[in-house]
């Protein structure tokens, strides 16, 4: 910083004023950079001298910025609402490029990260499914393109111990984990390959945050054992804090995988993902060819158990992105449409001054100046207001950007490093600028090259000015007719979306996990005599009109799907066979829920009891799919294999969304906890109230703490909560566009009334001998709102034409309806005509009130 | 009559007195009138003074502290301590009589 300053300070003052100022700032250096830098700027400012002739040009620089700092603060109204606009343009830019740059562009934090990449089965219908262990396993052996591979499974372990229990969130990986991704753990070793069998698999790495915050930091846990799930388990790493672990964000444990020889090992259990690191001397594509033959020998080899056909391999980038990257790109687009309106409208404001400064520009050429000196002048007062704009636009960015984050969905990759990116807000300001400028003075030269004649004719503004004051002002509503467009596109899904019959009954809902795990729940018994008691105890409280488990909810996010078998038709592939949401449940559970029953009953306390005659309620799909048009009712139906004992179809229930609302329909059976295979150690209470089931949320977790306060109670959440989380994503996509679009508006609008009130007011002379000619205050109205009519005609009609072209690209974001969907493109036509009629009716009554005499008196 | 950032900073050289340069002079105004006055300022001012015949400079030694650079002292000349006299007998008529706790106790 000290450096710098006395670089200008050097160049911008004479040398005997700078001596003492250098000194003074050298001397005095401790006092930190921004002290230095205020002071350079203020000796700048102060001390520097008129530009003569000679002057370097960072003095005329100087003088240049004095005088428009000048102009800027006599002209507070122009200055404010400028940065402002340009402020809030530049920070909301910069806030979504600061999100866009790491999420999407920059290389994932791993050594030569383009030769990650995940690896799938390719289903029938061309979508990615898990790999089963033994498929991973003959890739590993048969594959040359592959330098190291790891399976990744999802984990859940609670972290026991004597007094908080806690529930994070873990993978299984096999061995190669970290070696393929290029990372080595900051303590302790990474996983070896004989860790990763059966029995010696009771190893894990702590992540550093986890590490930090559960264990202090404190090096000596490694090599010990913790109780995880109430089991020894020894931890031999952590890893650094530089650490992201972008195939699974937010994981803070890994457990080693040691799966081999394992029953759940099959080819048909597809319920690991697979990550590989491609060999430096391969290309991406030999690696793919290569798998996706390997993957097809082994179809050939094992024909009844696979239904796939070939493998799927993504760039671990491409993949880790997939997900974000439309919504991203979509929200990306439509900012910079904001950032173009504020521009054009600062812009316009500074046309409308321009016009205002002509006798000034006139009398300074008349005095001497140079027409280079004047655009050097406007190149100033450019640069000024942008640098106000880039200021105020950082303070918008720094507000927002935090806001911003807390609201991204977990899953995204790499929200730990995301923060203010000064490259992109420099880069914003700078296209700011030069928008300004090609813009701003492009116009301004017919006006300075004419000034000399316009003096001495006092003839007043050019026409150049004029038409592109309305060329900015239909550009302007354009562009808000397309972001209103998009936002509109977004808010009608959303509410489509929300009014999609989920199957059951949300409202007065309340959702939390039970946990029955360790020591004491090593019995089936206990954990159902568990799960009984905090049925009991929390249906006696009061407010509580029914509760039951199940061991998942709808839309809870869970995926816990077993293959369905009619006994009487069991295909010859086990991949044919259709997959069903499993739901273990306590027989309160459809009338807590509210799902209808279509046809027979639902279970009873004596089918709980009863564990030879196992029954079975299956959904409307799931029936529709097993025995078309038949009768389901006494049919009989197996899942989990083919060995699986049969149950007997005693009713048909409503589908419910599984997936999410706007996922695709998936098909449910549900079971009676007692009939099940094994009791879940993890199951939801769902408690349906008479009030609000957010103020009875503490009562019920006091009330299942006091059965056994060892068991963590999480994701206490209303069902209403559950749907508003699924929906995440949209919402943030609505709460940024409708932001964006109404700004949109609110700027074009004002450059409509910018224009016209300019308009009127130069044509104060016209409008006079108009009346005076008999002309109607109702004519003159008419005549100004004709005139604004016709920028928001044109100027929609351009935003209606760019919309159908472009909202195609919304298409991930949206749901229900059509990317040209009508009523959204007429309402916001309608909408936009009415406001911008409003913004010419105020110019308007004004031109109606010209008083025809003084009007024409004033020349 | 002096204006009020004059009056200040020709109080701050006469206070400072020996080797009256910009920071002892700013560090003065700070400790005394609890202005922050920026360098800039400070200078600036000196200049214009000393254009008045108010103060006069003359350069100090260079030393290792300042990068080698000279000082720049002032100090404040008879015409500059009548004006500061005049300034104050000013507003000391002008304040009089007022009952606005003007008025030295």
């Amino acid at each position: 910083m000290i450096r710098f300053a006395i670089w200008i300070l050097e160049r911008s003052l004479r040398p005997e004023v700078s001596a003492s100022v250098i000194g003074d700032l050298i001397e005095q250096q401790q006092r930190g950079a921004l002290w230095i830098l205020g002071e350079t700027i203020s000796a700048l400012w102060n001390l520097h001298a008129r530009p003569q002739s000679g002057d370097s040009l960072v003095m005329t620089f100087i003088g240049d910025l004095r005088i428009a700092a000048r102009l800027l603060r006599r002209a507070p109204a122009f200055t404010v609402v400028s940065v402002i606009t340009l402020g809030l343009a530049i920070g909301a830019t910069t806030a979504i490029f600061s999100v866009i740059e790491p999420v999407l562009l920059r290389p994932l934090p791993y050594p030569r990260p383009e030769r990650l990449a995940f690896v799938w089965e390719r289903g029938r219908d061309g979508s990615r499914d898990n790999v089963g262990y033994a498929t991973f396993r003959d890739f590993m052996s048969e594959s040359k393109t592959i330098e190291y591979a790891a399976a990744i499974g999802d984990w859940q372990p609670t972290l026991s111990g004597k007094d908080n229990p806690e529930r994070v969130s873990g993978d299984r990986v096999s061995w190669q984990y970290f070696r393929a991704l290029g990372v080595r753990p900051e303590i302790g070793r990474d996983f070896l390959v004989e860790d990763d069998v059966p029995g010696k698999n009771q190893i894990v790495i702590l992540s550093h945050a986890l590490w930090k915050r559960r264990y202090n930091a404190d090096a000596s846990i490694v090599g010990r054992p913790i109780s995880i799930d109430d089991n020894p388990m020894t931890v031999v790493g952590v890893m650094p804090e530089s650490f992201d672990n972008v195939a699974s964000p937010g994981t803070q444990i890994w457990r080693v995988l040691g799966y081999a020889n394992q029953p759940w090992t099959c080819r048909t259990c597809h319920h690991l993902r697979m990550l590989a690191r491609i060999r430096p001397n391969v290309s991406m594509d030999a690696a793919r060819t290569e798998l996706d033959q390997i993957h097809k020998r082994m179809e050939r080899a094992y024909p009844d158990q696979y239904a796939s056909n070939g493998a799927i391999v993504v760039t671990m980038q491409d993949e880790a992105t997939r997900e974000f990257r439309p919504a991203l790109l979509a929200l990306s687009a439509a900012v910079l449409l904001v950032l173009l309106i504020a521009v054009a409208n600062v812009v316009n404001l500074q046309l409308a001054r321009a016009v205002r400064r002509e006798e000034e520009f006139a009398v300074r050429v008349a005095l001497g100046a140079s027409q280079s000196r004047l655009f050097r002048q406007l190149l100033t007062e450019g640069l000024l207001l942008a640098f106000l704009g880039g200021a105020a636009g950082l303070l918008v960015a720094r507000s927002s950007l935090p806001l911003l984050v807390s609201r991204l969905p977990m899953s995204m990759p790499r929200l730990g490093v995301i923060h203010i990116d000064m490259a992109a807000l420099g880069a914003v300001t700078a296209l700011v600028l030069a928008l300004t400028l090609v813009m701003g003075l492009a116009p301004a030269r017919g006006p300075v090259r004419d000034l000399g004649i316009n003096l001495r004719s006092g003839r007043r503004l050019s026409g150049g000015n004029r038409t592109t004051r309305a060329a900015l002002v239909v550009g302007e509503v354009a562009l808000a007719v397309m972001l209103l467009v998009s936002a509109g596109l977004v808010g009608r899904s959303l509410i489509r979306l929300l009014s999609v019959d989920a199957g059951f009954d949300p409202t007065h809902l309340l959702t939390l996990q039970v946990n029955s795990s360790g020591a004491n729940y090593r019995e089936d018994a206990a954990v159902i005599a568990h799960h009984d008691r905090v049925r009991e105890l929390v249906g006696a409280l009061p407010g509580v009109t029914s509760v039951a488990l199940a061991n998942q909810l709808p839309l809870g996010g869970n995926t816990d799907m077993y293959g369905v078998l009619d006994p009487e038709n069991i295909p010859s592939n086990p991949e044919l066979v259709p997959s069903g949401d499993r739901y273990v449940v306590t027989p309160g559970y459809f009338a807590t829920m509210r799902i209808p029953i279509l046809r027979g009953r639902v279970f009873t306390a004596a089918d709980a009891a009863d564990t030879a005659n196992k029954v079975v309620l299956v959904s409307a799909a799931l029936a529709q799919r097993m025995w078309p048009g038949a009768n389901p009712l006494g049919k009989r139906l197996r899942v989990g294999g083919i060995k699986g004992p049969n149950r007997v179809v005693i009713g048909v229930t409503g589908n419910v969304r599984h997936r999410g609302l706007d996922a695709t329909t998936t098909l449910q059976w549900y079971v009676p906890e007692h009939q099940w295979l094994e009791a879940d150690n993890q199951v939801v209470l769902v408690v349906r109230t008479a009030g609000d089931p957010a103020a009875i949320a503490p009562t019920v977790r006091k009330t299942i703490a006091s059965i056994d306060a060892s068991q963590p109670i999480i994701n206490v959440a209303t069902m209403d909560q559950v749907i508003a989380t699924s929906t995440t994503q949209r919402r943030l996509a609505l709460v940024l566009f409708g932001a964006f679009a109404v700004a949109a508006l609110l700027l074009s609008v004002a450059g409509i009334y910018g224009v016209l009130a300019g308009s009127v007011a130069e044509r104060t002379r016209e409008i006079g001998v108009r009346s005076a000619l008999g002309a109607t205050p109702a004519n003159i109205v008419g005549l100004i709102v004709r005139q604004g009519g016709r920028l928001s005609a044109v100027g929609i009609l351009l935003g209606l034409a760019g919309s159908l072209a472009l909202t195609r690209y919304l298409r991930t974001l949206l749901f229900g309806i059509g990317p040209n969907d009508p009523a959204t493109l007429v309402g916001v036509a309608m909408l936009l005509g009415l406001v911008t009629l409003l913004a010419c009716l105020i110019p308007g009554t004004r031109a109606a009130r010209v008083d025809p005499s003084r009007a024409l008196q004033s020349e | 009559m002096l204006g009020e950032l004059e009056q200040v900073v020709l109080l701050g050289v006469l206070r400072v007195g020996k080797d009256a340069y910009g920071v002892p002079v700013h560090d003065e105004i700070q400790r005394r009138a609890g202005r922050d006055l920026t360098l800039g300022t400070i200078y600036k001012t000196l200049t214009r003074l000393e254009d008045k015949g108010l103060v006069a400079s003359y350069i100090g030694a260079p030393t290792a502290e300042r990068g080698g650079r000279r000082t720049r002292c002032y100090t404040v000349t008879a015409a500059g301590k009548r004006s500061l006299q005049a300034t104050f007998k000013a507003l000391r008529h002008m304040a009089a009589g007022l009952d606005v706790g003007l008025e030295p106790t």
